[in-house]
C-alpha cells in the first residue's frame, strides 16, 4: 500500500465493554481515508462519544485496533497520537490568551518560537481570529471561543481532528454559520475531520460520509444522500429526517416490483424490491416531501384518499397528517402556495411515487 | 415597609461592623495612651511604646514567630497541595476517608494536642525538638487541614476537560501539572498558605507547650507580659502584628490573587 493510500483513522472490530457485560461499543469497524469529513451520529448512549475517546485515546478498547496513519494506537497515551479535538465546552484554558492558548501545542510539542508563532498566526488566520491574540477567553463570545478552540486544535498540524459535539453551547443562527465555516476550514487545510454529534442536520450539511451509531454498534454508513434516500432500518430512517414508517402485512415480488399491503385495506407499489427478500418486509419508510397532493379525479397506483388530521404552518412549507385509513396517519409536506381550500377536516387525494417508497425488514 | 426594611437593615449591619471594629479601635487608642496607665485622650498621643518595641525583648519573639509561620506556611502549603491533589483531583481510592482524615485535627482541642505532643516528645525521646522544631511540627499539624480545605476546593472546581485539552495537545503529566494545574489553582494554594501563616503566627493554646524558655514566639511573650503589667506597650505590640499580618496577606494576595476564592469572584 502506498503511503496516500493509508487510511488516517482505521478502526477494526472495536470494542468497549465495562465489567464484561456492559459492552458500550460493540464490534465497530471503520475507515476514514485522508482529508475525509466523516460524522458519527447518533442519539446520546450510542457510544458515539466512547468511540471518540478511544481514537483519542482517552479510553482503550477492551478488544479491537485502533489505527492512525497505519500505525497501531493501542496503548499509546493520548499525548504522543498526534490528534486535535475541539470540546462540547471548548475547554480553553481561563489564565491564557488567545495566543497562548493557540500556541499550547506546538509549545509543548517543543517547537521553537518561531515557528510556534507562525503555527499560531496561521491557525488564528484560518478560523479569522486575526486581532484577538491578547483576549482572554472570558473576553470572547460564544463564536469567538468556538473558533480558538478550533485554532488550538489545529495549530499543532495533528493528523487528524476530532470535534465532539462543537456547536451545540451556540444558538441557532450561529450554528449554521459555523457548519459552513468549519467545512470550510477543513476543504481549506485538507485536514481529516471526524465529527461527532446528535444533530443530523449538522452531520448532513458537512460530512463527505455519515456513520449512523445505535446502540454501540454502526446501524448505517455512506454519503449523507445515500442515508437519506435509502435508510437501511426503521431506526436509520426516523433519525434522519421524518418519515412515514408504515407496518406492512403482506409483500409480494412481481419482476421487481414489490406489492406491499398495508393495514386498513390499503396496498402500495413499490420499485425497489432491493435487497431485501420480500418475506422479511415489515415497514416501509416514506419521506413526507415524497406524497403528492393529486389532481382531483386522477387515477393510478399509490393514490390514496384521506382526511386532514393536522395542519402545521413552518413558513415555507406545511405538514398535514392526513387520515388515509383507520390506524394509518401520512405525514405529508407540501409547499405552502399548495394549501389554497385545504383546512383541517377537508379531503385530499395524495399520490406517492412507486421509486420513493423504501421496504424495510426492521 | 420595603423601607423601613431597609433601614433596619443598615441599622443591623452597622451594629455588626461596629461589633468587630471596636476592639481594634480601643487597642488602637490604647497604643498612643500618653500614659503608662491606659488613658484615653483624644488630644494627647505618643508614638513612645513602639519605639519601645524596637528593643530584643520584642523584636526576638516576633522574629521567631515570623520565621515559624513563614516555614509553616511553605511546608504547609506543599503538603496540602499534595494531599488535595490526590485525594481532590485524583480521587484516589478512599478519598473521602481520607479526606475526613485529613481534617480530623480540627475537631481536637488544641491543648489536648499539645498535651499530646509534649508527652510524645519526651516518651520517644525527642525532647531536645521542643522549641523552633516541635513549634513547626505542632504548627503544621494545625494548619494543614485548613490548606488542605482551601485547596481542594479549587481542585474539585478544576475542570477536568482542561487537563484532558492539553493531554491531547501533547502535553506530558508534569506539563500539565505545571503549565494547567497549578496557576489555575495558585489562588487555593495562596489562600491556605495565608491561613497557615496566620493561625501559626498567632497561636496561643499549642505554642504554650512547645515553647523553650528563653525562645519564645510573640503570642506566648504577650501572655508572659500581661501576667505582670498592663501597659501601652501591649496594645502596641497588637497594633504592629496587625499591622504586620495585614502586610503579608496583601503581598500573598498580590502573588496568588486569591481574593476571588474568598469572596466568591466579585472582582
Amino acid at each position: 500500500m502506498s503511503a496516500a493510500e493509508i487510511a488516517d483513522i482505521e478502526l477494526v472490530g472495536v470494542t468497549k465493554s465495562y465489567g464484561g457485560n456492559v459492552v458500550v461499543v460493540d464490534n465497530v469497524s471503520l475507515t476514514v481515508p485522508r482529508g475525509e469529513f466523516v460524522s458519527i451520529l447518533g442519539p446520546s448512549g450510542c457510544g458515539k462519544t466512547t468511540t471518540l475517546n478511544m481514537i483519542a485515546g482517552f479510553h482503550e478498547p477492551s478488544s479491537g485496533e485502533i489505527r492512525i496513519r497505519g500505525r497501531n494506537q493501542v496503548g499509546v497515551p493520548p499525548e504522543k497520537r498526534n490528534i486535535g479535538l475541539v470540546f462540547q465546552n471548548y475547554a480553553l484554558f481561563p489564565h491564557m490568551t488567545v495566543q497562548e492558548n493557540v500556541a499550547f501545542g506546538p509549545k509543548m510539542k517543543g517547537q521553537s518560537k518561531s515557528e510556534t508563532e507562525e503555527a499560531v498566526r496561521s491557525a488564528l488566520k484560518s478560523v479569522r481570529l486575526e486581532g484577538y491574540e491578547s483576549r482572554y477567553p472570558k473576553e470572547l463570545s460564544g463564536g469567538q471561543q468556538q473558533r480558538t478552540a478550533l485554532a488550538r486544535a489545529i495549530a499543532p498540524r495533528p493528523s487528524v481532528l476530532l470535534l465532539d459535539e462543537p456547536l451545540s453551547n451556540l444558538d441557532l443562527k450561529l450554528r449554521e454559520a459555523m457548519r459552513i465555516e468549519l467545512k470550510e476550514v477543513q476543504q481549506q487545510l485538507g485536514m481529516t475531520f471526524v465529527y461527532v454529534t446528535h444533530d443530523q442536520e449538522e452531520a448532513m450539511s458537512m460530512s463527505d460520509r455519515v456513520v449512523v451509531m445505535s446502540d454501540g454498534v454502526v446501524a448505517q454508513e455512506g454519503r449523507p444522500s445515500e442515508i437519506y434516500q435509502n435508510p437501511v432500518s426503521a431506526f436509520v430512517a426516523d433519525f434522519i429526517g421524518k418519515s412515514n414508517l408504515l407496518p406492512v402485512k403482506q409483500a409480494r415480488d412481481h419482476d421487481g416490483r414489490l406489492t406491499l399491503t398495508l393495514g386498513g385495506g390499503l396496498s402500495l407499489v413499490s420499485e425497489r424490491s432491493g435487497d431485501i427478500p420480500a418475506n422479511d418486509i415489515t415497514l416501509c419508510c416514506i419521506r413526507p416531501e415524497n406524497v403528492q397532493l393529486a389532481r382531483k379525479g386522477a387515477s393510478g397506483e399509490n393514490l390514496l384518499t384521506g382526511r386532514v388530521d393536522k395542519l402545521v404552518n413552518l413558513g415555507a412549507h406545511a405538514e398535514l397528517w392526513v387520515d388515509v385509513s383507520k390506524d394509518c396517519l401520512l405525514k405529508v409536506q407540501v409547499p405552502v402556495r399548495r394549501l389554497q381550500g385545504i383546512e383541517i377536516g377537508s379531503h385530499v387525494d395524495l399520490l406517492i411515487e412507486s421509486a420513493a417508497i423504501q421496504p424495510l425488514a426492521h | 415597609m420595603s423601607k423601613l426594611l431597609s433601614v433596619g437593615y443598615w441599622v443591623f449591619f452597622s451594629f455588626i461592623l461596629l461589633f468587630i471594629a471596636l476592639p481594634m479601635v480601643v487597642v488602637l487608642a490604647a497604643s498612643v495612651s500618653p500614659t503608662s496607665h491606659v488613658t484615653f485622650e483624644f488630644w494627647t498621643w505618643t508614638l513612645e511604646w513602639f519605639g519601645k518595641l524596637w528593643t530584643s525583648k520584642w523584636l526576638d519573639p516576633f522574629i521567631l514567630s515570623a520565621k515559624i509561620a513563614a516555614i509553616v506556611a511553605v511546608i504547609s502549603g506543599v503538603l496540602a497541595t499534595l494531599g488535595a491533589y490526590a485525594v481532590a483531583y485524583e480521587k484516589c481510592p478512599g478519598h473521602d476517608a481520607i479526606m475526613s482524615f485529613l481534617l480530623s485535627p480540627l475537631a481536637v482541642p488544641q491543648i489536648v494536642k499539645g498535651v499530646a505532643i509534649v508527652l510524645f516528645l519526651s516518651s520517644a525521646g525527642l525532647f531536645r525538638y521542643l522549641g523552633t522544631p516541635g513549634l513547626i511540627a505542632g504548627h503544621i499539624i494545625l494548619t494543614v487541614p485548613f490548606a488542605v480545605r482551601m485547596i481542594a476546593t479549587s481542585m474539585y472546581n478544576f475542570d477536568k476537560n482542561l487537563d484532558r485539552a492539553a493531554r491531547i495537545l501533547g502535553a506530558s503529566w508534569w506539563q500539565r501539572i505545571r503549565y494547567v494545574l497549578l496557576p489555575l489553582i495558585k489562588p487555593g494554594i495562596f489562600s491556605g498558605m495565608t491561613f497557615a501563616f496566620i493561625i501559626s503566627f498567632n497561636n496561643v493554646p499549642l505554642s504554650l507547650f512547645l515553647v523553650r524558655p528563653g525562645q519564645s514566639t510573640l503570642p506566648i511573650t504577650v501572655i508572659n507580659y500581661f501576667e505582670y503589667s498592663l501597659d501601652p506597650i501591649l496594645a502596641a505590640v497588637n497594633v504592629a502584628s496587625l499591622l504586620f499580618i495585614l502586610a503579608v496577606i496583601f503581598l500573598f494576595e498580590r502573588i496568588g490573587g486569591f481574593t476571588v476564592q474568598i469572596h466568591g469572584g466579585s472582582k
